[in-house]
């Protein structure tokens, strides 16, 4: 997968910003951080436990715990998809199955070209517009199946030009 | 249906703008709120008959009423806004809305109970939301709304916005502290209760975004304007999240006196493509299904207990007759299982074990043992787990299967 | 101040737990993750009692009394749950080294193979450093060590649990072995460590080691 540096400036000001609340802090801190380096790996972790005073088997613990946060590498767009009760009334299947086909992968894994993590997520609260899909911060509902390669195709031209 | 409270302003203003919230009435509350003793607010809470929107109902003024006694400070008002109940969407409404009305809301409650710091803990996934009450709070703060000495009063009230992280389990309240406190969201032990251990261990109040936005009618309208919304045991207007198999899927207010059926047929446009109701989910993942004879129930916290369900956050999904429900089953199985947070025994185990069984009798091969093993998992998980999310994790299978015909008595 | 437990009158004093106050009178409650040097966390749930009033069971090593409060330590929906709990317990982990906990499961008269078409909890066992070992098929996260690595004992802070639900763990930094995290090689977590799940490595064989060295594993 393409290899992003860290832009470590940008990573300190959140980690500084945030240290006067020393553990209070670390929730709020490791969110901003990711959207800056996409993933929590060990060294960033490390950062953040040293700048708020955390011991660093409790910030791992914290990350590993939350759905949302990751310790592991993932792509620069998460396609969440929600296959819970109504949506799936709804038909999130196909849409499930659409994302399946698109990307090649499973609900889980992230594309070999790093572009795309595929996630099925529990409801995620916008049951009136169901079948619902989230594309990074961007919400897309009622979908089908069949509008799955229009909004992530515009996703990998967007991804492409920055 | 009568003039809506909770969802005056939504869709009629512009959630972004302070102006817009103020040419309807907004702080309006605040301002008479602050020109009174706080002992008279926590009365009036109380005589409402204002009872928490979240899922647990508890006596919102009884709950404001032990923290203001707590001589120990500081304490602090939270706003839980980590709407997670599948099928449950109308905080995220209020929330993008009308989002100005709970940061009046939680003003009035730190002046009414002594608390000073206010945090509004929004579920991660709602990044609208987040922003809308981001906004709100900024804005409302430059005009002095909040902060210190608010409206030239005595009263100083400022309020951080914490951001989830992908935990449903995080909405119960304790977990919710523990998450603010930076900490994996696994609930602690009550006793002691958040009105004297709260956040940071401190005297809490904690309140469901549903809850709060009932405040400000409150005070500028009274308690007896209140209680005359909706039947005798079930004061104040109602938000229902109906979802599912139907024409209308949207957040509707009513009375608690509305039934199931009204809900589902005058509200919501009926079921889908003139189909038939299989069952109905009240509550969430953490409800119960009712059958399609048991639609006339009126959606109270009372109404809904005496057919042995619960209102819970007052989510409505409806399944029709061309829903598999073994599909349905396993996606709530499978909820828990990947929601329970680890902590205690019998839910970590139990929503395992839930799953797996469920998954097995889905794919057709069904053994009498097999209910009696989710029976039991219920029972342990209902009788002896630390939280909300355990005690409640066995209920929608177990009715499910009843509404399905299978005996699991 | 009393309480009352399985109908014998106990004198108790305020702050005191309804375990501590069963032990008085000679009244074992059934407990896993409670450990006298330990903030009791409950977690295990398996000494939960039935109070008078309250909706769901109590767990006794953190209630506190309350005068005249009635408890019941052996009621049906008391061992219908404590039962589950084991069944549920040994279709997971290996529990053969927890003889206290097997001994609670025949008198209750558990079916210790109800679940055994579930998934289990299986890991390598880690062996990497010259003082334990960790065999986590054993481990039922009681989360003792993790107290004691922390606030409750050695302030050292090398263990946390990650993860979340079924598939929890007792882990550390990113799975770093133990060398390379803060840990001092104390032993009060082996100490306290309920299963057999932690072992010291030795010469000598101890009463949590029946082998003198642990066998080899893969890292």
């Amino acid at each position: 997968m393409t290899k992003m540096t860290v832009d470590w400036q940008r990573v300190d000001e959140v980690i500084a910003r945030w240290a006067p609340k020393g553990r209070a802090g670390l929730l709020p801190c490791l969110e901003e951080v990711q959207e800056i380096t996409g993933w929590l790996s060990p060294e960033v972790s490390r950062r953040v436990a040293a700048g708020l005073k955390v011991p660093l088997a409790d910030v791992f613990g914290v990350i590993t715990f939350y759905s949302l946060l990751y310790e592991r590498p993932v792509g620069r767009v998460i396609v969440r998809v929600c296959d819970d009760v109504s949506c799936f009334v709804n038909g999130s299947q196909e849409v499930v199955q659409a994302c399946r086909t698109y990307l090649g992968i499973e609900p889980g894994e992230t594309t070999p070209d790093g572009m795309f993590t595929l996630e099925t997520h529990p409801c995620l609260g916008r049951c009136e517009r169901a079948p619902f899909l989230m594309v990074n911060d961007e919400e897309y509902g009622p979908v089908r199946g069949e509008d799955v390669p229009r909004i992530l195709d515009a996703w990998k031209e967007r991804v492409r030009s920055e | 249906m009568a003039e809506p409270v909770l969802l005056r302003r939504v869709g009629h203003v512009d959630p972004t703008r302070l102006e817009d919230y103020l040419a309807w009435g907004g702080f309006e509350a605040l301002r008479r709120a602050l020109l009174r003793r706080p002992e008279s607010i926590v009365d009036e809470v109380k005589a409402s008959g204002l009872v928490g929107r979240g899922g647990a109902a508890f006596p919102t003024g009884v709950k404001w009423e032990a923290v203001a006694r707590e001589s120990r400070t500081p304490k602090y008002v939270v706003c839980n806004a980590d709407e997670s109940e599948p099928g449950t969407f109308k905080d995220r409404v209020l929330m993008e809305g009308d989002p100005f009305v709970l940061v009046e809301a939680m003003a009035i409650a730190g002046h009414a109970v002594g608390a000073e710091e206010g945090y509004i803990y929004v579920r991660g996934e709602y990044t609208r939301a987040y922003e809308r009450i981001k906004n709100a709070v900024e804005e409302a703060t430059r005009a002095g709304f909040l902060g210190d000495h608010i409206l030239d009063s005595d009263v100083s009230f400022h309020v951080h916005v914490y951001r989830g992280a992908g935990a449903y389990v995080c909405g119960e309240e304790t977990a919710l502290f523990e998450s603010i406190e930076g900490k994996r969201g696994q609930p602690r032990q009550k006793p002691p209760f958040p009105t004297t251990h709260g956040l940071f261990g401190r005297p809490t109040v904690i309140n469901n975004v549903e809850t709060l936005a009932n405040i400000p009618p409150i005070v500028l309208h009274g308690p007896e304007w209140f209680r005359s919304l909706g039947p005798e045991d079930a004061p104040g207007p109602k938000l229902y999240s109906v979802s599912g198999a139907v024409n209308a899927p949207g957040v509707y207010e009513a009375p608690m006196s509305v039934t199931l059926r009204e809900l589902i047929e005058e509200y919501a446009g009926g079921v889908r493509n003139g189909g038939r109701v299989q069952a109905v989910l009240v509550g969430g993942a953490a409800g119960t299904f009712l059958g399609p004879k048991e639609l006339d129930v009126p959606m109270s916290f009372s109404g809904l207990r005496k057919v042995g369900a619960a209102l819970g956050s007052g989510a409505v999904m409806v399944i029709d007759e061309q829903v598999d429900m073994w599909e349905v089953l396993l996606r709530l199985a499978r909820f828990f299982a990947h929601e329970s947070c680890g902590k205690c025994y019998p839910c970590q185990l139990g929503t395992q074990r839930q799953l797996e069984i469920v998954r097995r009798m889905a794919s057709g091969r069904i053994r009498y043992q097999d209910i009696l093993r989710l029976r039991d998992i219920q029972a342990t998980m209902a009788d002896a787990s630390i939280c909300g999310l355990g005690q409640t994790a066995g209920n929608a299978i177990l009715s499910g299967l009843r509404v399905m015909g299978l005996d699991v008595s | 101040m009393h309480v009352i437990i399985d109908g014998q009158r106990v004198p108790v004093t305020e702050g005191m737990t309804i375990l501590e106050a069963a032990e008085q009178v000679g009244i074992h409650i059934p407990r896993l993750c409670y450990h006298q040097s330990l903030t009791p966390a409950a977690i295990c749930r398996l000494c939960v009692v039935e109070w008078e009033g309250a909706r769901t069971l109590v767990p006794a090593c953190v209630a506190r009394v309350q005068d005249g409060a009635v408890i019941h330590t052996e009621s049906e929906r008391v061992r219908r749950a404590r039962r589950t709990i084991l069944e549920l317990l040994a279709s997971t982990v290996d529990l053969s080294e927890a003889p206290d906990l097997l001994a609670y499961a025949a008198e209750l008269n558990a079916d210790l193979d109800r679940f055994a078409d579930g998934a289990r909890r299986e890991f390598p066992v880690y062996d990497d450093n010259p003082f334990y070992i960790r065999d986590y098929n054993k481990c039922v996260l009681c989360q003792r060590c993790v107290q004691a690595c922390g606030n409750d004992m050695q302030f050292t802070y090398a263990l946390t649990v990650s993860g979340r639900g079924f598939y929890s763990r007792i882990d550390t930094f990113y799975h770093a072995p133990m060398p390379e995290t803060t840990c001092v090689f104390c032993g009060n977590c082996v100490a306290v460590c309920p299963t057999g799940a932690l072992k010291e490595k030795g010469p000598f064989p101890s009463p949590q080691s029946p082998v003198p060295n642990a066998r080899p594993s893969e890292p």
